[in-house]
């Protein structure tokens, strides 16, 4: 479908230059000279890059309907994560390069969801947050009590990440897999 | 659209009260009128990339056309050509097609000010004196600065101006040389290497989306508020030309990317005013003669600015977004 680019609105997908990338921020914007804008941050889901653009308001963009379906993933080797249609059987594979760093926070087994359009999986909708339990991590230091004070720990997956000095091997935790960061014991 | 009430922007809107009452005593301190005007009126300025809300007034069989101000420019002009002298107007406008944003919408504060036998870089002094001002008045209660502020962790000071000519600007922050800034056929050719899709698109059009997505994200961020002046002439409205013919004077001003006023040395020359506004197109309300009328009687030399108060507020407050400064938003 194409609309103005001045009704774009936030995680909508759009064809732009050639990639299909979702729309992670759109701000309406007047400079008062020259046309009205429409200021857009896009991710190419394939890239997994931002890039800022803006748009004439009235200037014509094509949405694209990309779909989420619930995938459960399988395995990885050393360069593809795969995963299973669990109503279907079929399985898709993403590069571990395309995925990128969140991938080191994904549990055998865990169910995620896969972006599609036309039918063809086009990458991993990253989840908001995974919980993973610690496998290795030292006993906080005595006399280190320093608020905020933090120590690597191995999760389950073999990613390292920093938590509080509070928490303890076969607890889990809770982790934001985009940025790495801890968010809380479960 | 819905009506959203909220008393945990108390705070916030006590900065922007603080902002606007600095902004009177400024003024009055320096001597400028404040007028206060209409907000309705039968006819505007064509202005058309600007959008106006309109109404019907009506009186027993009677019916006449009415559109809310987008500047108060128009009323402004002809007291000035009338001798009202320095003077200014802080009060609503209006601007339809503008949705609620982080910078915009479409019922807005503007403080306009005019000073006679002034030029936009006399308006630019003054500017920095009133920043100063705020700053000063902001302090008591909050930050222990010499008119300085810290605006989302970064301190920005108005000692002085960041000054840089839109040419120098576009070269810098573009890459777009001297000659491709003022050559329309070399413009639309560069915009379109960058990856812009020139379909459709003017010279205004691309010049706007390369400007704000290139040039103005770099200004204000060197811990100095940014002046970038001398615009092209096809950005000139209601601006006097420089001597060089293809730019105008005009400048904009910048703190962390974000404009915050637009200035003019005014064209007093009616003749050329009233060309610029027969090339107007896409203008629906009727014309504001008399404002060609009032340049006719004769406007002396004077320059004006227009700065959005919410816009300003919300930097002093150190907010992101000018809803946060309002305890009734509508959107």
């Amino acid at each position: 479908m194409r609309i103005s680019a001045g009704n774009l609105k936030k995680s909508e997908f759009v064809n732009f230059q050639g990639g299909i990338c979702q729309v992670m921020k759109a701000d309406f914007y007047s400079p008062g000279k020259g046309s009205a804008l429409m200021k857009a941050r896009l991710k190419n889901l394939i890239t997994a890059k931002n890039v800022e653009y803006a748009f004439k308001s009235n200037e014509q963009v094509e949405t694209l309907d990309v779909v989420s379906v619930d995938m459960q993933y399988i395995y990885k080797d050393q360069e593809n994560l795969y995963f299973m249609d669990e109503r279907t059987f079929n399985q898709v594979s993403f590069p571990i390069s395309v995925v990128g760093e969140v991938s080191r926070f994904f549990k055998e087994g865990e169910k995620m969801f896969v972006y599609m359009f036309d039918d063809k999986p086009l990458t991993i909708r990253p989840p908001m947050s995974v919980r993973l339990k610690i496998t290795g991590a030292d006993d906080a230091a005595k006399g280190d009590t320093v608020s905020g004070a933090k120590k690597p720990v191995t999760v389950e997956t073999g990613a390292t990440v920093m938590a509080p000095i509070f928490v303890k091997v076969g607890e889990t935790i809770s982790i934001n897999p985009e940025t790495g960061e801890y968010t809380g014991r479960v | 659209m819905e009506i959203k009430t909220t008393t945990k922007n108390l705070d916030n809107y006590k900065i922007y009260l603080q902002v606007e009452e600095a902004v009177h005593e400024f003024m009055e301190k320096n001597k400028y009128l404040k007028i206060d005007l209409p907000v309705l009126s039968p006819a505007l300025i064509p202005e058309s990339y600007l959008q106006v809300f309109e109404t019907d007034f009506k009186f027993l069989d009677k019916k006449e056309k009415l559109y809310l101000i987008p500047s108060p420019e128009l009323f402004l002009k002809r007291l000035l050509a009338y001798g009202v002298g320095d003077c200014y107007y802080l009060g609503k406008s209006f601007r339809n097609a503008d949705p609620p944003a982080t910078l915009h919408s479409y019922e807005f504060v503007m403080l306009e000010f005019y000073k006679m036998d002034a030029d936009y870089m006399g308006i630019a002094d003054v500017v920095l004196k009133l920043l100063q001002s705020i700053s000063r008045k902001l302090q008591v209660t909050s930050y222990k600065l010499q008119n300085k502020i810290i605006y989302k962790g970064k301190k920005i000071s108005f000692e002085k101006w960041e000054k840089i000519t839109v040419q120098k600007a576009f070269k810098k922050y573009a890459g777009i040389s001297e000659k491709e800034l003022f050559n329309h056929k070399l413009f639309i050719e560069k915009a379109k290497e960058k990856g812009y899709s020139i379909n459709t698109s003017t010279y205004e059009d691309l010049w706007s989306q390369i400007y704000s997505q290139e040039i103005e994200p770099h200004l204000g961020t060197n811990g100095f508020p940014t002046l970038i002046y001398d615009y092209p002439k096809e950005f000139a409205a209601l601006a006097k030309l420089n001597p060089d013919g293809r730019t105008t004077q005009r400048f904009e001003f910048y703190i962390d990317g974000i404009e915050l006023g637009d200035c003019y040395t005014e064209l007093t020359d009616w003749k050329e005013q009233e060309k610029r506004f027969n090339n107007e197109k896409k203008v629906i309300h009727p014309i504001d003669k008399g404002y060609i009328e009032a340049l006719k009687y004769g406007l002396n030399d004077c320059s004006g600015i227009a700065i959005g108060l919410e816009r300003l507020a919300m930097i002093f407050a150190n907010l992101t977004s000018i809803d946060q400064l309002k305890l009734i938003n509508i959107s």
